[in-house]
């Protein structure tokens, strides 16, 4: 995130007439931001920290908490036998929907972009799923991936032998991600339908009058033009998926076994269902770095892929 | 938002390019069917009787039609005042979000101050926290407003986020200084800068955080779970669970309930759509998740 | 920052003195519960109004949430010392919670309130350690609910008091065909059957031993049933697999399953089919039906233990069990009140009477851990392997054991 911020700095002009408001400046910044920061350190800043506090105490919610120094740490990382097993899961679904998503929403919102008719009705279609209030979205795929619900109807009637996908420990993880994708393709596919739109259309009379196939034009142009755009839904995008938990809660309850436990499911068992409150904090905080980590990395990563018009 | 449509000047091109535009409207469609099939099935079983959601075979559609269900949903819970408290807490947070972000945005895109820098990575920073783990603070801070229970306790938590300070900074990054440079020049305030020039030219990235903003509280379920107490305060995913009892659970009444609580969100989409159209890149690209 | 002191002191201020102003002849008392529609919230606010017709210097006010989301609600409320004077608890989340409950045996005895009046496993339900956390109102054990429709078309002898889990088993094959299943088994099923069948899951020190043979025959029974048999469907893991038992039963795709008499109300308007009711199946010895219901407690944190003790007294009266029952709404636990549920919410349902009152004097209190909870939710991640035929009896057991006390 730093380098957005420090190219904005960098670029600005610095003449001397602007440092001599800047006092008057300042005050008037501080204006503006006063009711913002007022609610971020409410609501944000103070949560956060005592979030923090409370990775290092014992609280079971119904008793005063108590401080245990590293402990919930050092559980975590040594005996407890669900957390690796939890950090996998997590980063197999990260990887495999955060792919999946990109690629299915970029796809998408090529395809929308190149219709000459009907644009914004498959727009408006792609992004229903984001209205659908979460607990129907869960009763309404419960039912169609049940045992004996309609996707095992549709398989017997194909006379295909697919298991149900909920009752199979390698399979179930496919069912959240199908959810998932359904639910959050429609974010992307609208941000990146709009880049496309952007993208000058002289560009690819141009290449096209060179002779440029259009897979060619997509790569080559389009592609390198919205790479920004990609990069943005990339990043939130992982960092949501690295939070997942609404879609297993109300799915597969982490199982069946525990093979689709992940790390924002455990948070939500320790602390609210059973109630350890301290320990759950401390799953919330490697979280956080974890999130941290993924995204510097893709910072990193974007020197090599993102193409920035300046 | 146009789509040009070249002419080409060969017929035999001309019927190539019928044919595969024809084929690509017929396979998006398919597609989007297939998309819409949960809601085709929503639908199919907020109609149906409660005794056959769950009947195997699947039936497609039901033996009997029941459309009362709608009604039947909408007037078994006060589900009118849950419409009412999601609108007026959906709304309030949609309207303090863009006012406040509005705001801090235009001081971190335009505004020289110390620690500038620090504090919007300190803001980009708290996108990253888990939710439910602030959930617990935040409920003792708003304890101890004497809030719990009120629309303030269920608005002013859900107000603040840094996510719209953050799109907008980059939207408005992205309109030329000279714009401003005149009005500074001609003694105006900063804040009539922001009023008269800024916001009416950002209206697009504001549609697109309207939108965001009213969806994600319109669905909002664990915050107003652990604020709210009773009927009166009650929005409608609270409403939804209700139908979730001891007794057993009433599938065709979620169905029907969840059904209704969509409508008002497709509606502000298709009208904010061409607004939000144009705004989405242009600041540097940053939106959706 | 200042300003938000500012705000919080006018708020603690304003709350304090809209209280002292009260506080000399009236007492307010605050009344946690669950509630999910109007009628529901009517007919609390009646027993409510009990209160305050009784002791006309108690007023109760109301606060409910949905089921599912009060237990979500409870522990929040509790760590931020915002519990209301009286809380609703029920049986299966008492080992959870009783630590913010006041005890009432000192009180019991003081008042020589009569404790005998009462169902004595739900009184052991409302306990904890010895002793008594909550007055309750209503009990039910686990019961058959069957299909009677089914049971004459396919010719089958129905379910009677008395009969055996290998009747259970023959009943469930001989039901199975068309596509159709005998039998609908969840997972949190297996403690109320290892408790039918005399197996005990939980050890004399009150911890949980699931890997003794006792529990794993029973569960390797459940679990031929479904994969053996196939006289019972596979369920998936999930927030709810009870629901969708439930929901397969009312759709008529299911012969038998296992539920109790709080479900009655809502499935006789659903279903398109007879119901009828009978005991849970025994094992060798007699049968030992364990029960759930749930009652009022009062807060450790309360101001007003005095007057909250007075108010759970009434909401637990005669008068009020008898209200609550001739609305339908539950099984009183004062047995001498219980006739009445029979009239209204069981009148259309075959062996219902005869199936209570066999189970009710066949009643034992549901043993659970205090980690009830969270051993629940292994039992619906791990049974569904099993279920599906990729874990033994045995496995299915040692896993759940193993991370239970993990957790």
């Amino acid at each position: 995130m730093a380098d957005i911020v420090s190219t904005q700095a960098k670029t600005a002009p610095r003449p001397r007439r602007r440092n001599k408001i800047s006092a008057y400046e300042t005050r008037t910044a501080f204006l503006f931001l006063l009711p913002s920061l007022l609610g971020f350190l409410a609501f944000m800043l103070i949560p956060i920290i005592a979030s923090f506090g409370l990775s290092f105490t014992n609280w079971q919610l119904l008793a005063p908490p108590q401080f245990v120094g590293l402990s919930n740490y050092i559980r975590l990382l040594t005996t407890d036998p669900a957390f690796f097993n939890v950090l996998g899961n997590t980063l197999f679904f990260t990887v495999e929907y955060l792919v999946l998503n990109i690629v299915i929403s970029l796809t998408l919102a090529v395809w929308i972009s190149s219709l000459k008719r009907g644009q914004r009705w498959f727009r408006v279609i792609f992004f229903i799923p984001t209205f659908t209030p979460t607990i129907a979205v869960s009763i309404v795929w419960l039912l169609i991936f049940t045992p004996g619900g309609v996707m095992d109807y549709l398989f017997q009637t194909l006379a295909l032998t697919v298991p149900n996908l909920l009752l199979d420990s390698k399979l179930a993880m496919q069912a959240v991600i199908i959810v998932t994708l359904w639910a959050g393709v429609g974010y992307n596919m609208v941000l990146f339908n709009a880049a496309l739109d952007l993208v000058p259309q002289s560009y690819l009379e141009a290449a096209k009058i060179d002779g440029a196939s259009a897979w060619d034009r997509f790569w080559k142009i389009r592609l390198p033009l919205i790479s920004p755009t990609v990069f943005f839904g990339t990043v939130m995008t992982a960092i949501t998926s690295l939070q997942v938990f609404d879609q297993i809660y109300v799915i597969t309850r982490g199982g069946p076994g525990s093979s689709t436990a992940t790390l924002g499911f455990a948070i939500y068992t320790n602390g609210f269902q059973n109630y350890q409150m301290g320990f759950a904090s401390s799953l919330a905080w490697v979280m956080f770095v974890m999130i941290m980590a993924l995204t510097g990395f893709q910072f990193w990563l974007q020197r090599k892929w993102v193409h920035y018009d300046s | 938002m146009t789509a040009r449509v070249r002419t080409p000047r060969k017929p035999p091109h001309q019927t190539r390019t019928l044919v595969l535009d024809t084929i690509s409207h017929a396979g998006l469609t398919l597609v989007a069917l297939l998309f819409l099939f949960p809601f085709f099935w929503m639908v199919s079983n907020a109609v149906r009787g409660n005794n056959e959601v769950l009947a195997v075979p699947p039936r497609f559609l039901p033996t009997e039609y029941q459309w009362g269900n709608f009604a039947e949903a909408w007037l078994r819970l006060p589900f009118g005042k849950f419409f009412l408290n999601s609108f007026i807490v959906a709304g309030s947070v949609t309207v303090i979000t863009i006012i406040v972000s509005s705001l801090a945005a235009y001081a971190f895109a335009r505004l020289k101050f110390p620690g500038r820098e620090s504090i919007l990575v300190a803001y980009l920073g708290t996108l990253m926290i888990p939710q439910v783990m602030l959930v617990i603070p935040l409920f003792l801070i708003v304890s101890r407003l004497g809030l719990i229970n009120t629309y303030q306790g269920m608005i002013l938590p859900m107000a603040f986020s840094s996510f719209g300070a953050f799109l907008l900074r980059q939207f408005f990054l992205s309109i030329p200084k000279e714009l401003e440079e005149a009005a500074l020049i001609d003694g105006a305030s900063r804040l009539r800068i922001l009023i008269s020039i800024i916001i009416p030219l950002s209206l697009p990235a504001i549609g697109l955080l309207s939108l965001f903003t009213f969806i994600g509280q319109w669905n909002n379920f664990l915050w107003p779970l652990i604020v709210v107490n009773g009927m009166d305060h009650a929005t409608l995913p609270l409403g939804l669970t209700m139908f979730q009892t001891q007794q057993g659970t009433s599938w065709n009444y979620i169905m029907a309930g969840a059904t209704l609580s969509m409508i008002p969100g497709i509606v502000l989409a298709i009208i904010l759509q061409q607004l939000i159209y144009k705004g989405i890149t242009v600041g540097s690209g940053f939106g959706g998740r | 920052m200042k300003t938000l002191k500012h705000l919080a002191a006018i708020a603690v201020m304003s709350t304090s003195f809209v209280a002292s102003a009260f506080a000399q002849d009236q007492v307010n008392l605050t009344w946690q519960m669950w509630g999910s529609n109007e009628n529901d919230i009517a007919a609390w606010q009646h027993l409510a109004d009990m209160v305050t017709e009784v002791h006309p210097e108690i007023k109760v006010t109301l606060q409910t949430s949905a089921w599912n989301d009060y237990w979500t609600k409870l522990p929040v409320l509790a760590a931020s010392g915002q519990l209301g004077d009286i809380v609703a608890m029920q049986s299966l989340r008492m080992p959870n919670f009783y630590a913010i409950l006041e005890p009432l045996n000192a009180r019991i005895e003081t008042d020589k309130f009569d404790i005998g009046a009462f169902d004595g496993s739900i009184i052991g339900g409302m306990s904890a350690n010895d002793e008594v956390y909550g007055l309750p109102y209503d009990v039910g054990p686990w019961m058959m609910f069957y299909n009677k429709d089914m049971f004459d078309a396919a010719g089958v002898e129905y379910p009677k008091p008395g009969w055996t889990f290998d009747d259970y088993v023959a009943t469930a094959k001989a039901l199975t065909k068309d596509g159709n299943y005998g039998a609908g088994l969840t997972p949190q099923n297996f403690s109320l059957f290892s408790a039918a069948l005399g197996a005990s899951y939980i050890n004399a020190d009150g911890q949980l031993d699931l890997a003794n043979p006792d529990a794993v025959a029973v569960a390797a029974r459940m679990i031929d049933l479904v994969v053996t048999d196939k006289a019972a469907p596979v369920v998936a893991s999930g927030a709810d697999p009870g629901a969708f038992i439930s929901g397969r039963f009312d759709a008529g795709n299911i012969g038998m399953y296992v539920d109790g008499p709080w479900a009655m109300i809502g499935k006789i308007d659903t279903v398109k089919f007879q119901i009828g009711l009978a005991p849970l199946p025994r094992g060798t010895e007699e049968l030992a039906a364990v029960t759930a219901g749930s009652g009022f407690g009062i807060a450790a944190s309360s101001q007003n233990k005095d007057a909250a003790w007075k108010a759970i007294q009434v909401l637990t009266g005669p008068d009020a069990l008898t209200f609550l029952a001739s609305e339908g709404r539950a099984l009183p636990a004062r047995t001498a009140q219980q006739g009445t549920w029979y009239d209204v919410a069981a009148a259309d349902v075959a062996g219902a009477r005869e199936a209570l009152e066999y189970s009710l004097a066949h009643s034992a209190t549901y043993r659970i851990t205090n980690n009830w909870n969270a051993v629940e939710n292994l039992f619906n991640q791990y049974f569904p392997l099993a279920f599906a035929g990729s874990a033994t009896a045995e496995q299915t057991m040692q896993n759940i054991q193993s991370l239970a006390a993990s957790q």
